[in-house]
């Protein structure tokens, strides 16, 4: 079995081209497991798995433990707003308490960027970063960018556009190295105040009109707005952004081609996208959902494959 | 008792020994010989290749003392500086209670004339450095304050600001500025460019800085008096400050780190990069390094911000901001060194500093006091638990093996010899 050349997955930035296709790979195989009848693989028997969300989440928390359960491995939830932790123990000491009762992998969601980095830093299990505040989302890339190439066939030279609040996104960030590292092309667009002023030196492009960049692409990723990762106010109102910046079937049905719509969830229903755009034929929404569970077993897989 | 520095380079350029290699006599605190005669003395330094000047001073030190002690406290401080080649330092009032009184001046600056390290207090501008109320500095300035800042913290209020320069005339006081936009740096946590796109985090524009440098330039055009900005990062600044010292009376510092690392160094988060000004890039690395030779920038300092671990060993957007500096010092000079001649950068580590704060400056010459920094930029060593001196250990160097050591300090008729020197 190749390997990754990683211990953790702690963001798409540090990993190699040739391990998101080992990932991929591995994730078609699952995807095919988990539509048997009986969804179980003995993979990860004995192998014990800490989800610690220091952010609410639901689909991301879900989509992990199922992915976890389906490879029977042992699994334990903690869950913590930050500033409750932020008042006394410190992530180390959280997460250290948590190893010591014997976990070899540790699945993490923190609202601090860098937050999974510093504990590699610490810490023996591998570690799957599950959303360190507006830096990493490697998994939901890895889903996203899976999710493109089963729809179109491949990702290489393929247009996508990710539309929203870039500022405060990880989902974009990981998005931009997982599909540059696979030879997409990609503009980011929303409004100027959220979008990340040096992103062009990434090498994607900036688009400041919605139509225009669902004109120009062939997969428009639709962020949600993050409200509640804004410290100030980057725009005056949900209705100014939604008549402005929201997508709606109308828009997607007169562009005359085909157009593939995703969202990572959860949908600010009539903000960034109107239910019926949502609810089209265009979306993948559900797929995207379905493949993260056999992305996720992939990577959770492959990364106790390097423990050994 | 009687210690021979043999064969050092003397570097000071008011000197007449300047760039000289002679052996030099320390008796009861005094220089007793200059020459190259073979003095008898009760201790000899061998230090051929070594570097003679005059003491170093370190402009804008943090220490937490009073309120902050388990950060550093005089004792440490003092320690910590003489092992980096400081004879005196000029301490930052972030301390709590800020430096805001006669009281806290006293404490500070007590035994200054007979310890090794002479620590000079800087005093707020406003109390507790909110920015919003005036200080007591005249008599603040009586009871031995050298200068007036608000220290890690910007003087936002711009009447505020206008009012200090005005009333500082009236004994030509200093107000020492760290230009920064409240507003643009908010939750910034580096420095804002493609690697904190790069790295999610919300950056620290250059304009930040370099709007409040501009604007406190032209309130100092309008209200006149002495003005020095610290720890700047921006060429842009720089260009402003160079244009404006044709006609005004204005300076500024740099941290000795500023013009050798760059942003790039944040890639795994590592919190003891997290500084104030931030990191930035190779091209604004290039422009303090072109101002530290035009003559641009006056002094270096050494940025000096010790952090306990539990306000350090943290999230990155959760830790606070600075390293320690004093000791590696010297090694960051060995490195500028590279690009800057010794002369120049020791001149704004010695003369330069104590010239903006109206003290005396001491001399290389028979029978002056000897307040002498001895400095082997080839040594190579570590900090690490046995060599640092400082109640803190955030240092990006911690553990690493530097090129350049301060070896010897004489002050007061005292001095630290560096324990591994024979």
């Amino acid at each position: 079995m190749s390997k990754l050349s990683q211990k953790h997955l702690l963001g798409i930035k540090d990993i190699t081209r040739e391990d998101i296709e080992l990932i991929f790979e591995t994730a078609a195989n699952f995807k095919e497991v988990i539509n048997r009848p009986i969804k179980k693989v003995p993979s990860l028997r004995d192998v014990t798995i800490a989800n610690i969300f220091f952010e609410n989440s639901t689909r991301t928390r879900l989509s992990f433990e199922l992915a976890e359960k389906r490879l029977s491995a042992d699994v334990v939830n903690f869950s913590a707003s930050t500033s409750s932790v932020k008042k006394g123990e410190t992530l180390l000491d959280t997460v250290n308490n948590i190893l010591a009762m014997k976990v070899d992998m540790v699945v993490m969601r923190h609202a601090s960027p860098g937050a999974p980095h510093y504990l590699a830093k610490h810490i023996k299990a591998n570690i799957v970063n599950a959303g360190d505040g507006t830096h990493e989302h490697p998994t939901q890339a890895l889903l996203d960018t899976f999710s493109i190439r089963e729809k179109l066939g491949s990702v290489s030279g393929k247009k996508i556009a990710i539309i929203g609040d870039i500022l405060h996104s990880r989902v974009a960030l990981s998005n931009i190295f997982a599909l540059q590292k696979l030879g997409a092309k990609i503009m980011v667009c929303g409004p100027p105040t959220l979008l990340p002023k040096f992103i062009s030196q990434l090498g994607v492009e900036v688009e400041l009109d919605v139509q225009k960049a669902l004109q120009w692409c062939d997969v428009a990723n639709v962020l949600r707005i993050q409200l509640e990762r804004q410290q100030i106010k980057y725009f005056p109102s949900l209705r100014e952004y939604s008549l402005y910046y929201g997508i709606t079937k109308k828009m997607l049905d007169g562009l005359k081609k085909p157009i593939v719509i995703m969202h990572p969830g959860p949908i600010n229903r009539g903000v960034e996208l109107s239910s019926d755009a949502a609810d089209s034929q265009h979306s993948i929404i559900l797929d995207q959902v379905e493949n993260g569970v056999a992305v996720r077993m992939a990577v959770l897989y492959l990364l106790a494959g390097t423990a050994a | 008792m009687k210690i021979l520095i043999q064969a050092p380079e003397i570097i000071d350029i008011q000197s007449p020994f300047h760039q000289q290699q002679k052996n030099v006599l320390i008796n009861n605190g005094k220089i007793a010989e200059i020459g190259d005669k073979n003095y008898s003395a009760d201790r000899v330094i061998k230090a051929e290749g070594m570097k003679l000047s005059i003491g170093w001073f370190d402009l804008g030190t943090f220490i937490g003392d009073p309120g902050l002690e388990h950060k550093e406290d005089l004792e440490s401080a003092t320690k910590t500086a003489a092992a980096g080649g400081f004879t005196e330092i000029a301490v930052l009032p972030n301390t709590a209670p800020s430096v805001q009184s006669k009281n806290e001046i006293s404490y500070i600056t007590q035994n200054n004339s007979t310890r090794l390290v002479q620590v000079h207090a800087l005093a707020s501008v406003t109390r507790n450095n909110k920015g919003e109320e005036l200080t007591e500095m005249i008599d603040l300035h009586e009871a031995g304050a050298i200068g007036f800042t608000d220290g890690l913290k910007t003087i936002w209020h711009t009447d505020i600001f206008l009012k200090a320069l005005q009333y500082l005339q009236k004994f030509d006081g200093v107000l020492i500025d760290h230009p920064e936009d409240y507003w643009l740096n908010l939750f910034g946590h580096m420095h804002e460019g493609i690697n904190s796109t790069r790295l999610g985090l919300k950056g620290m524009p250059r304009i930040a800085e370099e709007i409040m440098v501009g604007k406190n330039l032209e309130l100092l055009a309008y209200a006149g008096g002495k003005l020095h900005f610290s720890r700047i990062s921006s060429g842009k600044s720089l260009d402003m400050i160079k244009a404006a010292k044709k006609k005004l009376n204005v300076s500024c510092d740099i941290t000795a780190y500023q013009a050798l690392l760059d942003d790039s160094v944040l890639f795994d988060f590592d919190t003891n990069y997290k500084v104030s000004p931030p990191l930035r890039e190779k091209s604004d690395i290039e422009a303090l390094l072109k101002g530290l030779k035009d003559g641009t920038i006056d002094v270096i300092c050494s940025g000096h911000t010790p952090h306990d671990a539990e306000s350090k060993d943290l999230e990155f957007d959760l830790a606070e901001f600075g390293m320690i500096n004093l000791q590696t010092f010297g090694s960051n000079l060995v490195a500028l060194s590279q690009a800057v001649a010794w002369d120049v950068l020791l001149e704004k580590v010695t003369q330069a500093p104590r010239r903006l704060l109206n003290l005396e400056i001491p001399k290389i010459g028979v029978d002056e006091k000897a307040n002498l920094t001895l400095f082997d930029p080839a040594r190579t060593w570590k900090l690490d638990e046995r060599t640092n001196f400082s109640k803190s250990k955030n240092s990006p160097w911690f553990g690493k093996e530097v090129t350049g050591k301060a070896v010897a300090v004489f002050n007061n008729s005292k001095q630290w010899i560096d324990s591994d020197i024979k």
